[in-house]
């Protein structure tokens, strides 16, 4: 019963979380300076005819109260809105987003994720030595790079030899081969995962090392030592998976963060993805985009946090008694 | 990004539509309606031209659309009624010739016979005469963004096949330039949207392929990454040499040149980073650097009603000593690193017999700022600064944010300390564009002090001039510049219709506004480009090579 206590509690935290995020998302473009017609009636020769057209075609017109009763009716229909800017459903719009960024992130998160727990491993044991200082030293080195200058720095170091842009070959008039097509978006795919993967497997590295050391000075290690098991098991057996508790609060909060894209390292390899288009709704005050980009963001995280939480249930016997 | 017909970010319009050097160059080649022109038998023909962009297609509805790739797209794949060339004449496009009524109020287009669409439906005058009557019917509504093209049209009507008319409420100037602009739509694709309130005109997404009538038929849409434009057979004008071409989209110029570098492009789209110009030219790729219509400004605001705090910002002597404290020639050597011109008036030279001549560059000189400023009675304060209506001399200049990152910090801080020698301290507020438009505009213009921003005009004047009317006020003016005697002579040009006459007026306004100063004009940047050596020069027509200006360039251009 504690259990199922604790689940529904977590569940309803998580929901009212839900519902202030979409109020917030609601209320947080509208207080931006600037305004959703401000672009798009900046034609030659406009009129203010063109602006009340599109505020009233936006539903801009109306008292703040209103528009976001209609928001929440509709976002409770499953209706995100349509798009001011090319007047597309903000959910078709979102979907194709989603499918190009969750590859491309997935990929770079996931590489972080290994590289940062082995490192972070591999300088837990040595501690101390040489591997530890490299490893750690270079984790903050990467860890500390802003990513829209490593990403121009990969671009420069690689032209010519991996795509600089987009996600595929752009230029092809026929459909090119499954595999094929396959292998041309993992070469466009490279750079990106990799700027995302350099310039966050620093923060994996760190936390594993400081679980790790916490971990190998306990005494279940020390008795297994004792007992004269070999290294590796002791290491990636005993100490490994009790180290790891903390990660899973950070791997769920990073996964979460997937589905929000990663906007510079869309943005510089012009990578057609959520955070893409995240940061051009926003210099076009497209509401609806915005609205929808957030609400699955901050739902992802919600719930894999929620997630986070019934594995530590699971995971951790402390919080069950 | 330096942009558009517009004010830089605002998009669509502009880059396309600017005007541009009379860079005659290769036209030749394109052939003003000719099939490619001369030695047209040494052509190599077909072949994919890969042209990158840090524009965008926002939308493929011309009545949604705003990105100036938008606009490119529907001039290469509908009819227009004219286009211009290179050097910046207008000649036939669907329209074969054209003729004007007595009183300036009738056009006559005579149109292309036995044209059709892609799919084989015939394309007539009729096709013509539906879009313009749309677009009027639902000038206030669906069509509004596209209303500009038939300015003070009555009527567009088909008397047959090959017979455009259109009827105007009084005589207008620009006519021409006006229907350039506007795509001719298929109306048996579109009529059917064109009920009611004319709403679900702009529901329609018109996806790829689309049925179209110019030089190329978009094949393939795939959104923030390519548009795939291949050759269209039934096009009722020159057949192009090439067999297609794309437009990849790109959201930096870093990576944009990259990829050209690298091969992976053939050419990029204006503009071209001044920085990559050298680097470009060592890797034996044809770099163009050509006198460009678009040019930096430096805003004070106009408005009578302005804040009592800064309302010493209309005083004349004032206007004139900051207009003294621009070093023009250095903002042109290392903001532009001297792809440019010192910037004069409103008018770009580049836009050929517009532009006053008579109006030159202020020259830069401190001592006579100072000289000025005295002279108004701003006495030097204690701490450097003046004191104007027992106020230190000290103002916000707000910037946008896409000017900021390369041109707009460079020029500011050379701005800054010559200002501080004359006592006025100038302090940066980097905005978005449209929070920086907004923030000028607020309060009914009353609250701002200075902006730095840039523009990019439309070929014909008509736009730039109407930018400083009063009518503008909330939509393009970013001065709170009002004059009554000035909307008077824009009223006057509108309806000239003797260019002789209208130069005369166009001057006056300008001098009108050399002297007014809203704008400080600071430079007119080259329009930079720059493709592969294994293709033919692209001509640029209105600062650019690739724009809604013409079809000529992607018509002509093959393979070396």
């Amino acid at each position: 019963m504690r259990g199922a206590d604790y689940v529904i509690k977590r569940g309803f935290f998580a929901l009212v979380t839900i519902f202030v995020a979409i109020t917030i998302n609601f209320f947080l473009f509208r207080v931006l300076p600037g305004n959703a017609i401000t672009d798009l009636s900046r034609v030659p020769h406009a009129s203010p005819a063109l602006r009340h057209a599109l505020l009233t075609e936006f539903g801009l017109d109306k008292p703040k109260w209103e528009q976001y009763l209609i928001y929440l009716k509709n976002l409770f229909q499953g209706n995100m809105g349509i798009s001011f800017a090319n007047q597309q459903p903000v959910s078709h719009l979102l979907l194709a987003d989603l499918k190009n960024t969750i590859p491309m992130v997935t990929v770079g998160t996931v590489a972080a994720i290994v590289i940062g727990v082995f490192t972070g491993v591999l300088s837990a044991w040595r501690r101390g030595s040489p591997p530890d200082h490299i490893s750690t030293n270079l984790a903050i080195f990467f860890y500390a790079f802003p990513t829209q200058w490593l990403g121009l720095m990969l671009l420069i170091l690689f032209a010519g030899i991996l795509p600089a842009a987009g996600m595929s070959d752009p230029f092809l008039f026929t459909a090119e081969p499954f595999w094929q097509h396959l292998g041309d978006i993992g070469r466009h795919m490279i750079l990106p995962a990799a700027t995302l993967m350099l310039t966050s497997y620093g923060s994996y590295t760190l936390v594993v090392r400081s679980s790790m050391l916490e971990t190998l000075g306990e005494d279940y290690v020390l008795t297994a030592r004792a007992k004269g098991l070999p290294v590796r098991r002791i290491v990636w057996r005993h100490a490994v998976r009790n180290a790891l508790l903390p990660m899973v609060t950070l791997i769920a909060l990073e996964l979460g963060f997937i589905v929000g894209g990663a906007l510079l390292v869309e943005v510089i390899f012009s990578w057609p993805g959520i955070g893409l288009a995240m940061y051009t709704a926003i210099g076009q005050r497209d509401y609806p985009m915005l609205q929808g980009g957030f609400l699955i963001l901050t739902v992802s995280v919600i719930l894999l946090n929620f997630l986070a939480d019934l594995l530590y249930f699971r995971l951790d016997p402390r919080i069950s008694t | 990004m330096r942009t558009v017909g517009t004010k830089t970010h605002f998009g669509a319009w502009a880059r396309s539509l600017v005007a541009a050097t009379a860079a005659v160059l290769v036209v030749a080649a394109c052939g003003g309606g000719g099939s490619g022109g001369g030695g047209s038998s040494k052509i190599k023909e077909g072949g994919v031209f890969r042209l990158g962009t840090a524009s965008t297609i926002d939308s493929l509805n011309p009545f949604i659309a705003f990105q100036s790739d938008a606009y490119t797209t529907f001039e290469y794949i509908y009819p227009t009624l004219v286009q211009y060339t290179p050097a910046l004449k207008i000649v036939p496009d669907f329209a074969s010739s054209w003729k004007t009524s007595p009183d300036g109020r009738t056009w006559t287009f005579t149109i292309a016979p036995n044209a059709k669409w892609s799919d084989g439906k015939p394309l007539t005058a009729a096709d013509a005469a539906w879009t313009f009557s749309t677009i009027l019917k639902f000038a206030d509504g669906a069509t509004a963004n596209s209303a500009g093209y038939v300015a003070h049209m009555k009527s567009a009507t088909a008397p047959n096949a090959t017979t455009l008319v259109l009827t105007y409420s009084q005589p207008v100037a620009n006519v021409l330039s006006q229907v350039q602009q506007a795509p001719i739509l298929p109306e048996h694709i579109w009529a059917q949207y064109a009920t009611g309130n004319g709403k679900a005109l702009k529901t329609f997404q018109n996806n790829a392929p689309i049925v179209s009538g110019g030089p190329f038929i978009l094949t393939k849409y795939t959104p923030k990454q390519v548009a795939l434009f291949k050759k269209n057979p039934a096009f009722y004008g020159p057949r192009p040499h090439i067999d297609g071409f794309g437009l990849q989209f790109f959201q930096t110029t870093d990576a944009e040149v990259t990829a050209l570098k690298s091969g992976q492009l053939d050419g990029v789209e204006v503009p071209v980073p001044p920085t990559s110009v050298a680097t470009l030219k060592a890797a034996h790729f044809q770099v163009r650097s050509l006198p460009g219509v678009a040019f930096d400004d430096f805003i004070i605001n106009s408005t009578p009603d302005q804040q009592a705090s800064h309302k010493e910002l209309l005083n004349p002597l004032l206007r004139q000593a900051f207009d003294h404290a621009i070093d023009r020639q250095a903002v042109v050597s290392t903001s532009l690193l001297g792809h440019g011109q010192p910037g004069s008036t409103i008018i770009p030279p580049a836009t050929g017999q517009w532009s006053d001549p008579s109006i030159k560059p202020t020259p830069f000189s401190l001592a006579t700022a100072n000289q000025l400023l005295d002279q108004a009675g701003y006495k030097m304060g204690p701490d450097g600064l003046r004191i104007a209506n027992g106020h230190p001399m000290s103002y916000t200049v707000i910037m946008p944010s896409d000017i900021a990152g390369e041109y707009g910090n460079r020029t500011f801080q050379i701005l800054q300390p010559d200002f501080k020698k004359i006592g006025v301290q100038l302090n940066l507020k980097v905005l978005d564009p449209s929070a920086a438009y907004d923030a000028l505009t607020a309060n009914n213009y009353r609250n701002f002090e200075i902006s730095m921003w840039d523009w990019f005009p439309l070929t014909d004047p008509d736009f730039m001039l109407s930018v400083l009317t009063c009518n503008s006020f909330e939509v393009w003016n970013d001065t709170g510049y009002c004059s009554k005697a000035y909307d008077t002579l824009y009223s006057q040009q509108s309806a000239a219709m003797k260019p002789a006459q209208r130069v005369q007026v166009i001057y006056q306004m300008q001098q009108m506004i050399a002297a007014a100063k809203p704008y400080l004009v600071i430079d007119y940047p080259d329009s930079i480009e720059a493709q592969s050596s294994h293709w033919s020069t692209l001509p640029e027509v209105g600062g650019g090579s690739f724009n809604s200006m013409s079809k000529l360039p992607m018509e002509g251009v093959h393979q070396l």
